[in-house]
């Protein structure tokens, strides 16, 4: 009960966040002395003044700002928004281009904790050995390197000299099994819908068909990009597990467990539940940043994913595209933080809301 | 090399005060313990390794950055194009298979990479330092005075901070980094002499004021993005100082709050905001960089480090690697000298760890001068 209405009261406080987030945006966008419009309407259209006028009229902008601001969030809400470059609707295109994001941020974080916390836990317990020297090093400089570097190398080795990934396009599941998974939600009540959202990411929904040759092929697509990420992100993991085990190996029930004798792998077992706390703060963090888009790596792997469509849209004043993405990124950040929050519950008794 | 550092640092100590009690006569002798104290801190930081290279590469680099633009022999305004003369571009190439002798190859300017380092050091050196040491004042100030404060500054502050959270910090970025320029070109033609001063800052030549523009808007954008960790670690610091006795005690007689923030909280909450900031420089410079590799700063014909990378990702690898290779190194080793330099002041700047290390140095020292005797 009491962790209900802890979540509660922090529903609330998002409340003012996530407005104030859109708000941000729209003032960004004010600050541009030139015209969105004009950006918007490209080739012939632009000598054309009447094209000009009803695209101005069409989103509101012959009125005051407040007119503006309150007409895209309220069609925003509604889903009626349309990307006035790529003509679809906003909703839409950020339907095509999540999926692909989450894909992507699923493997970079798979390999983030399969990097991060193994260096981790062997360099607290071999401590200062050449084994954690070379753990901390390894930390330090994947916090130094700039990304898009390790990229290149990466893409060097893996696709150019031994040629074991791609850099082109998204596996998607067949067509049949694409009408399969949209038609779930009206067949089975409550599971369909959410079986259908886990559909829509490529992955799964090829995965729920048993199409595995799909299945293989994603993981030959995503795993360059997911090894980057995981590269990248991991040494940082690494970091806070070693520390956080160190805290906990040398705490008082481990001296006990110590004095009774007990087996070195059930001391392990018995530090490794303790530090598992704040690293499951930081792990959600680190995912829920991977959510929102890596702009860089979705650039150099050439993935149509969040970040490049957030990128592309502020380069070219898209602007219903960018309170869009920006609408579900402040999302993603408050769930994130309600589900670390949770977690945090769940794991260490101590904690009541 | 350690005992060398720990002389070093003692003089300089010396020397600062000396300076002190001219201005002020028995400062030294009033402030011994905190000169003992700083003492300390130059003979942990000279024993650690750790700290020794990290302090070395910075000061390797600010030197790099400080007299490069004049040490180039290249300057970058001169494109040799040297395969293909009509073309007036030519494939970057690295030199058994070019003429001349470019030290680490050339771009596709025809320009020796190694020449464009020494600029791309100094525009990346000055654009995370403008960074940090703009963004951290600001977000230490607000996060101090909402933190003492507290009430209702402290929740519209903290509400504001929260908006700048949310966003992912390269995106907010990439926002403002592509709406300021045009802004920042109006503001710059209007001040001739802060243009010259900034572009002297960066050392670029006069008819560049245009990349100006382009690169203090990414400077900005990541000062808007940089203020809000430094407003909350503060606040957060400060809440729990605040209910300190002394300060209790200074409120007590009357000082007024600008004095107690400034006197008696900030330097509490200064070492880990202190090695923040060195953290910080690190990633300022590198995500200066990204924003660059993205095309939002600099153009030609500045070699902005990121951007000269990005230029050289349509010929990798075949032609370009390595100004991919040799440019990707010095953003690494910029990075890496900071964050090394920031590992080790978190333990020299803490006062507990700084005890400990002293007295684990000393001991050993003492054992060895023992097996000896």
């Amino acid at each position: 009960m009491g962790l209900l209405r802890f979540l509660g009261r922090r529903m609330l406080t998002f409340i003012p966040t996530i407005i104030g987030v859109l708000f941000i945006t729209y003032i960004i966008a004010y600050l541009i002395p030139t015209d969105p419009v004009r950006a918007w309407v490209g080739g012939e259209k632009l000598l054309n003044p009447e094209a000009l006028e009803q695209v101005r009229i069409k989103y509101k902008f012959n009125e005051p700002w407040y007119i503006q601001f309150s007409f895209l969030v309220s069609q925003l809400f509604s889903g009626q928004l349309e990307d006035p470059i790529r003509h679809r609707l906003v909703v839409q295109e950020l339907g095509t281009k999540f999926p692909v994001t989450v894909e992507v941020a699923i493997f970079g974080f798979l390999f983030t904790v399969a990097i991060g916390l193994p260096l981790g836990i062997i360099a607290a317990l071999k401590k200062d050995t050449l084994v954690d020297f070379f753990v901390r090093f390894f930390a330090l400089f994947g916090s130094s390197m700039p990304s898009f570097v390790l990229y290149y190398f990466l893409i060097l080795a893996l696709f150019v000299y031994t040629q074991t990934t791609y850099l082109a396009g998204v596996p998607l599941p067949s067509d049949a099994c694409t009408t399969m998974i949209a038609g779930l939600p009206t067949s089975i009540p409550v599971l369909g819908h959410i079986a259908f959202y886990i559909g829509q990411i490529p992955m799964f929904g090829a995965a729920f068909c048993g199409e595995w040759s799909v299945v293989v092929e994603t993981f030959k697509r995503f795993y360059l990009p997911g090894l980057a990420l995981g590269m990248l992100s991991g040494g940082f993991i690494a970091r806070i597990t070693r520390n956080s085990l160190l805290d906990a190996l040398s705490s008082e029930y481990i001296l006990f467990a110590k004095a009774r004798g007990l087996p070195k792998l059930w001391i392990w077992r018995h530090a490794l539940k303790n530090t598992l706390v704040p690293i499951i703060t930081i792990l959600g963090l680190q995912f829920g940043g991977l959510l929102t888009g890596s702009i860089i790596a979705e650039t150099v792997f050439n993935i149509p994913g969040m970040g490049r469509y957030i990128y592309e849209s502020i380069m070219r004043l898209n602007f219903p595209a960018i309170i869009a993405g920006t609408l579900l990124f402040a999302i993603i950040y408050v769930t994130v933080n309600l589900i670390v929050d949770i977690l945090y519950a769940a794991i260490d008794p101590r904690v009541r809301y | 090399m350690p005992d060398f550092v720990y002389k070093a640092l003692v003089k300089v100590i010396d020397l600062y005060t000396r300076i002190r009690d001219r201005v002020n006569p028995e400062w030294s002798i009033r402030n011994s313990p905190r000169i003992r104290e700083w003492k300390l801190m130059a003979y942990t930081y000279s024993r650690s390794p750790i700290g020794l290279v990290g302090g070395s590469l910075v000061l390797l680099f600010a030197i790099i950055a400080i007299i490069g633009p004049a040490l180039a022999w290249q300057p970058y305004w001169e494109y040799k194009v040297v395969e293909n003369p009509d073309l007036w571009l030519s494939p970057p190439c690295f030199p058994p298979s070019c003429s001349g002798f470019p030290l680490l190859g050339t771009d596709e300017w025809g320009r020796d990479v190694f020449a464009m380092i020494f600029y791309g050091v100094r525009i990346s050196f000055v654009i995370s330092l403008l960074i940090v040491l703009i963004g951290a004042p600001v977000g230490i100030v607000l996060g101090l005075v909402a933190g003492y404060k507290g009430g209702v500054v402290d929740e519209i502050l903290m509400r504001i901070t929260d908006m700048f959270v949310a966003f992912p910090g390269l995106v907010l970025a990439i926002a403002f980094a592509t709406v300021l320029p045009q802004r920042i070109r109006g503001l710059l033609e209007a001040n001739v002499q802060l243009r010259d001063f900034l572009l002297f800052l960066f050392g670029l030549r006069p008819e560049e004021y245009g990349q100006l523009a382009s690169l203090l808007s990414v400077l900005l954008a990541l000062v808007i993005v940089w203020w809000p960790i430094y407003a909350r670690t503060v606040r957060g610091s400060v809440l729990s100082i605040r209910e300190q006795v002394f300060v209790e005690a200074a409120r007590s007689i009357g000082l007024s709050t600008w004095k107690i923030l400034v006197r008696h909280i900030l330097p509490n909450v200064l070492s880990p905001i202190i090695v923040m900031m060195t953290f910080d420089l690190a990633t300022a410079a590198l995500l200066s960089a990204s924003l660059s590799f993205l095309g939002l700063g600099p153009q030609d014909p500045v070699p902005e480090l990121g951007f000269m990378i990005s230029k050289a990702g349509q010929y990798f690898p075949e032609r370009s690697w390595h100004i991919v290779v040799f440019d990707g190194i010095v953003l690494l080793l910029i990075a890496f000298g900071w964050n090394l330099l920031g590992d080790s002041l978190r333990d020299v700047l803490d006062p507990k760890t700084r005890r400990s290390i002293e007295v684990r140095l000393r001991a050993k020292k003492a054992g060895k001068g023992g097996k000896s005797d």
